[in-house]
This record gives structure tokens, C-alpha cells and sequence, in this order.
């Protein structure tokens, strides 16, 4: 889960990251009453969205009055972002830069581990930094304590502390990407609350996958990286996998998009392959869809129901590949319990095979003829791709 | 190869719903599974195999246990990764999903120091057809869609592992070996082991791989084929390309499929090429790039 700033900082000063005074609005709050609140004159009004991006977009304004913060603010939540949602608008104290440096830290797909990034150009991309530049250094998360890992690192001066925070962090909160570009060393003299560091920026990645050990991540407001709030559907699909039994098949994928035809797919794989399909034959998706590791028929009920309830659909193809364990029978079912209740008269399109494909196909090829449904059902013997083009054929009629 | 006659294999989390049906899946096709591990299951038998308490006292009873695969839930994982390290098991197959990375980085780094062959997480497993699986590759039908023969499969999807390793069999191609090697952005077996792996063994003509968008994996390929270490045909498919019409990281696939710049479908697509890859289109043409260098 990707954090806006302003969640990123709240967990920075958690582990004594130094952020500057700020306050949050929302749409529609007194945004000259919340700046007056803060008492501080100079301040940075910046739009709270996921992905990076605003400053080069004219995203950060400079402002030192009441009016100067509302017109920005009033500006910043109408702007567009490369289609990014502008959830809240974070105004913050300005503070008085010396050097912009870069921290980072992610995880290396190389070595498995994570990477420490530090440049004292930061500021900017940090793609654009010359290499010699930049300071690459691989930790282990066996080992807390960064300073023995650091121990050989120069040039790191007054960097290694907030280092060690930054680890500290990255560890104790499941971190999968944490980034403070700028992160800034204060102007001699001006030290902010005792602090000669401050991250002006937070870039902070959760791993989903450590959410059972972290209760407090239910707190986050819904998000999704679409650059709009999360639709109804998305956050009632994301329901379905919560829960004691959340690692027994996912069926919580759903991202809404703008096509017409509704698609329930098996498996990471097969869905990619097959939305490179529909694109190739001209279909567009109304949504992504992927369930997989054998869920049971509720959770696959649950999904299905959201996947037809989405208004205008002109077909729907049900499509994976040849399953290894997920049971085809059980996640059938499952599909054909809400085809029982919604009844489409859309064309349907369903290529298939793994284990109990016979009980499967007969349960989908029964509830096709218990309503009337215009159903054509496949197995192995056809290519994914393949029954995509059939789909197509049958929308076209 | 992967699994030879001398494999024995250990299954942790045997008692599990998933676990049941892997250590029958892998028994059917003539794997020898000689014990499992679930603690405080201690004493009980499974498909007429012991199970054991700990990795220690499976060890005690079958000490030429050389691999295990991993059927415990993700918060368990780390601990059952670890028993099996700390126990000396050479290969190590995960196929529990949605471990924290963190944990995953923790298990690959003890393995890397022991020389403990990681395969996964979120991996099915791996199949030499004709010799035996590791996991529940190819399910049921698995004497449907596998036979012996010289194409290697590598996949990061489970369900494209079979559904490839399907279309080479419809065109009368059999397998050298199919491996899934998991979705997760940390991999403990890369393309580019298993690659060095093929191009060792005599019997391998050629290989495919399923990829997907995401990550850097592709193109370590791309650099083993430019510098001459992988020199047998090679077809690639990277899915995602779709995705280009998505805003950037939308979760889209696997979970090692959270697309960073310079990483998309068309990115390797076009690395691979320039290599001299053979890049298919769509993942049916696969068989069709590889048929007139095994036949």
C-alpha cells in the first residue's frame, strides 16, 4: 500500500525522523483557518496524491498570507495530477535549506535484500543524479543495528543517524520502499526543534502482505492508485480476503476500469496474457479481475456478483489457463451463484481445464441453459487468446 | 536435473488442506514424499507417511531427506523456512504465498550463506516429467499435459507453467523440466539459475518463459544471452503490455509485478530482442518460435 506524505511523516516521527509543522485539509475545510491555526507565516502548500510527480507538475506553492494559501489550496484540489487524486492538502512550515540530499531504501531483486540509497544531490529524480554521485550500500534485515552494516561507509557525516532511523523504520513497519527526497540539512544556525535534519518529502510503500501483523494499518483511508477514490465495488471486493482465513485463495482483486465487457480471471499469469488479449481484439475490460490459489465458492461468489453488477457490461469472459490445484468445480459454482441471480443476456465467453473440469463445465453449461444464457464453453483443446476472438465475434452481432 | 531418484522429499504443513493434497499429488506421480512436519501433529499419518512435530525428528527417523516443500501458512513460513536451513535440507520448494518480503529476505539470505537452494515463495513448484514434482504441478492431469522431452519451462506464473508446458505437449513437444519459480517481487531461483542450469544439461534444445512486466528480472536473461552464457533458443513472452494504458502502479498480476519505469512489457520486450531472444507475441505462438530448433 503506498502512503500519501502526510501518513509517511506521521510514521517518520514515530521513529525521530524530524518533518516540519504542518496541517492537514480536506476538501472543503477552512483552509485560511487551518493556516492561522498553524501560526507560522511561511509555509509550503502541497496536494496529498499517491506516485511522485507534483513538483515538476507546479505542484508546490510557496505562500506567506491567509488568502495566498486558500487560492492555493482551493487550485491544488482542482488540478490535475496525470490523473492523480488529490485526496487532502498538506500546508507545512517552510524551513530554511543548507543541501537537499536523498535517502532511499528498497528492496534489491538481485541480492534479495534491501539497497540503502544516499546522495547529497537529491532534490531532484534521482535518476537524473550522476552515479558517482550516488551511494549504493546493501543491508540485512537479520541485522538492526546499521551502523555495524555502515561501518566501512565515508562521506555519510551527519547522514548516518538518520540512516539509522530510516532502518529502524523500514524494518519495524514492513517497509517495502521508503524514500525522503529532499531530505534537508538545515542552514547553519537555523535548526529546526534541535534538528539539523528534516524530511521535506515522505515516499512510503507498505507490504500488504504484513498487514496480520500490523492492526493499525486498518486505520489508512481507502486508496487506490487509479487517481480517483476507490470506487464501491473496489472496496467491497477488497473485503472479500480479509480474515482469519485471508491466505486461503485470493478472490479480493477488482480494479474498475471504463470498457464494457466484465472479466473473472484464474491465476497472475493468465490474466495478464489475457487482458494482452482483449486488447489485441479490440474488447475493453470493465474491470480487472483475478482470483487464485483454490479459493473456496463463497469468496468466488462474492467477486462474481461485484464483477456483474457493474451498470452497461456487453459481455463476460471467465478465462484461465489449465489450473494445477485450484479447483475448477468449486470456483464455477461459485461463478454460477451469481449468474443465478443476475441472469446476463450478454454474450458469455468460458475457456478452462484443471482439475474437476467435467463437474465444472457441467455446472456452468446447466445454469447457461437453466437461463437462457448465450454460452460458449471451452476447454484446453482452445488457446486462451483464442476465445477472446470468439467473445469479440459474439459482441459484434 | 531438479529431481532425480535420489530425491526424498519432506512435506512441512503435510496435514493442511493444501499440504493433503500435495503429498498425494506428488505420491501419484511417483515422488517419494517419506514424512511430514506439522507441529502438535506429531504421531499421525498421512497417505501412510509419518508426520512429525519438528524438521529434527523427521530428520532423526529419514536423514536422507534432501528437500522440503513449504505448505504452512505465511505467518508460519519463516519459522518452517528456517527449521529446514538450521536442518541441513539442500533444496527448499515455498509454496505457501503472500509472505511478507521482509521474511522472504530473511529466509533467502540464511539459505544463501548455507548453500540451500531456495525455489518460490508463491511457487506451485517443479516437474521433470517422467521422474517426479515437487509441489502439485500440473494437477491431475498432469500425465495429460506432460511427457519427457528437450523444451525447459520457466514460468512466474503457476497457472501459465501448465497452460505453456500444455500448448508444447498439444504440438507434440514434451518437457525437460517445468519450474515455476513464484510471483513475488524476491525470488529465490532466478531465470538466470535455472537457465544455467538448462544450459548444462545435454538434454535440453531449447527453453521458454512466461515473464511479466515488472522487476528486473528479464533482464538479467537479456545480459546471459548477450555475453554468450545462455546460448540455446530461447523464446520469451512478457505479459502486461495492456498495462501501458493503466496509470503507473496500479497492482496489476503478481505481486513482483508493480511496474517501475524502464520496466514495462514493451521495455523488455525490446531488450530481449535486441539480445536476439525470440519474443512471442502472444503466449500460444511460444511453441510455434521453438518447434523448428527440437524437431
Amino acid at each position: 500500500m503506498n502512503l500519501y506524505e502526510f501518513e509517511g511523516k506521521s510514521l517518520f516521527e514515530k521513529y525521530d525522523i524530524a518533518v516540519p509543522n504542518g496541517v492537514l485539509v480536506r476538501r472543503g475545510d477552512d483552509y485560511a483557518a487551518a493556516y492561522s491555526g498553524l501560526k507560522i507565516a511561511d509555509v509550503v502548500v502541497k496536494p496529498q496524491i499517491l506516485g511522485g510527480g507534483r513538483g515538476k507538475q507546479g505542484g508546490i506553492r510557496f505562500c506567506t498570507s491567509h488568502e495566498e494559501v486558500a487560492r492555493a489550496c482551493e487550485e491544488l484540489f482542482d488540478a490535475d495530477f496525470e490523473g492523480k487524486y488529490v485526496a487532502a492538502v498538506r500546508i507545512e512550515e517552510k524551513v530554511d535549506i543548507a543541501v537537499e540530499h536523498y535517502v532511499s531504501i528498497t528492496y534489491d531483486t538481485k541480492f534479495a535484500q534491501p539497497v540503502l540509497v544516499y546522495s547529497a544531490r537529491g532534490g531532484v529524480d534521482i535518476e537524473t543524479v550522476a552515479d558517482e554521485e550516488i551511494q549504493r550500500f546493501l543491508l540485512d534485515v537479520r541485522v538492526g543495528d546499521i551502523n555495524v552494516q555502515l561501518a566501512h561507509a565515508k562521506d555519510l557525516k551527519g547522514v548516518r543517524q538518520v540512516c539509522a532511523h530510516v532502518w529502524k523504520c523500514f524494518l519495524n513497519e514492513d517497509v517495502r520502499v521508503i524514500e525522503i527526497n529532499p531530505l534537508a540539512e538545515l542552514a547553519p544556525r537555523t535548526k529546526f526543534e534541535g534538528a539539523r535534519w528534516v524530511a521535506l518529502d515522505a515516499k512510503v510503500v507498505l507490504d500488504d502482505d504484513a498487514f496480520y501483523r500490523h492492526k493499525e494499518w486498518g486505520e489508512f483511508e481507502p486508496r487506490t492508485m487509479m487517481g480517483r477514490p476507490p470506487t464501491e465495488r473496489e472496496t467491497a471486493v477488497a473485503k472479500i480476503d480479509e480474515g482469519e482465513g485471508y491466505y486461503r485463495g485470493t478472490a479480493g482483486k477488482y480494479v474498475e476500469l471504463d470498457g464494457d465487457i466484465a472479466v473473472l480471471f484464474s491465476g497472475g499469469g493468465a490474466s495478464i496474457a489475457s487482458m494482452d488479449a482483449l486488447k489485441t481484439h479490440g474488447l475493453s475490460p470493465a474491470n480487472y479481475t483475478e482470483y487464485s490459489g483454490n479459493p473456496p465458492r463463497e469468496k468466488v461468489r462474492e467477486l462474481a456478483k461485484m464483477v456483474l453488477s457493474k451498470p452497461g457490461l456487453r459481455g463476460l469472459w471467465i478465462a484461465g489457463g489449465v489450473a494445477n490445484f485450484t479447483d475448477v468445480a468449486e470456483t464455477f459454482a461459485g461463478i454460477c451463484d451469481a449468474l443465478d441471480e443476475v441472469k446476463p443476456s450478454y454474450p458469455i465467453v468460458v475457456r478452462r481445464a484443471g482439475p474437476n473440469e467435467e463437474e465444472g463445465m457441467r455446472l456452468m453449461r446447466e445454469c447457461g441453459e437453466r437461463h437462457g444464457l448465450r454460452m460458449k464453453l471451452f476447454g484446453k483443446e482452445v488457446g486462451i487468446g483464442e476465445t477472446a476472438k470468439v467473445l469479440a465475434e459474439m459482441v459484434k452481432e | 536435473m531438479l529431481i532425480n531418484k535420489d530425491t526424498k522429499v519432506l512435506v512441512q504443513g503435510m496435514t493442511g488442506k493444501e499440504g493433503q493434497k500435495a503429498t498425494k499429488a506428488m505420491l501419484d506421480y511417483h515422488t517419494e514424499v517419506v514424512c511430514g512436519v506439522t507441529p502438535k501433529k506429531g504421531g499421525q499419518e498421512m497417505e501412510g507417511k509419518p508426520v512429525f512435530d519438528t524438521v529434527g525428528e523427521a530428520l532423526e527417523q529419514f536423514p536422507d531427506v534432501n528437500t522440503t516443500a513449504i505448505y504452512v501458512p505465511p505467518f508460519a513460513a519463516k519459522d518452517a523456512i528456517m527449521e529446514a536451513i538450521d536442518s541441513g535440507i539442500a533444496t527448499i520448494s515455498v509454496i505457501t504465498e503472500r509472505i511478507p518480503i521482509q521474511d522472504t529476505a530473511y529466509v533467502l539470505a540464511a539459505a544463501r550463506e548455507r548453500g540451500v537452494w531456495i525455489i518460490g515463495p508463491s511457487s506451485l513448484g517443479y516437474i521433470v516429467p517422467g521422474v517426479g514434482r515437487v509441489g502439485v504441478v500440473g494437477g491431475p492431469l498432469v500425465d495429460e499435459i506432460f511427457m519427457p522431452g528437450p523444451v525447459g519451462v520457466i514460468s512466474r506464473s503457476g497457472g501459465m507453467t501448465n497452460e505453456v508446458s500444455w500448448q508444447l505437449r498439444k504440438a507434440g513437444i514434451g518437457q525437460r523440466a517445468a519450474v515455476h519459480v513464484g510471483g513475488d517481487l524476491l525470488m529465490g531461483t532466478t531465470y538466470v539459475d535455472l537457465l544455467t542450469m538448462f544450459q548444462e544439461d545435454e538434454e535440453t534444445k531449447a527453453v521458454v518463459v512466461f515473464g511479466e512486466h515488472g522487476g528486473r528480472y528479464e533482464f538479467e536473461i537479456v545480459k546471459m544471452v548477450a555475453d554468450g552464457v545462455f546460448t540455446k533458443p530461447l523464446a520469451v513472452y512478457v505479459g502486461g503490455r495492456f498495462a501501458s494504458t493503466l496509470p503507473q502502479g496500479v497492482p496489476i498480476g503478481h505481486a513482483g509485478a508493480i511496474v517501475a519505469r524502464g520496466e514495462s512489457a514493451e521495455d523488455k520486450e525490446a531488450a530481449l530482442r535486441d539480445a536476439g531472444v525470440m519474443v512471442a507475441e502472444r503466449y500460444e505462438d511460444l511453441v510455434g518460435l521453438v518447434r523448428p530448433h527440437v524437431s
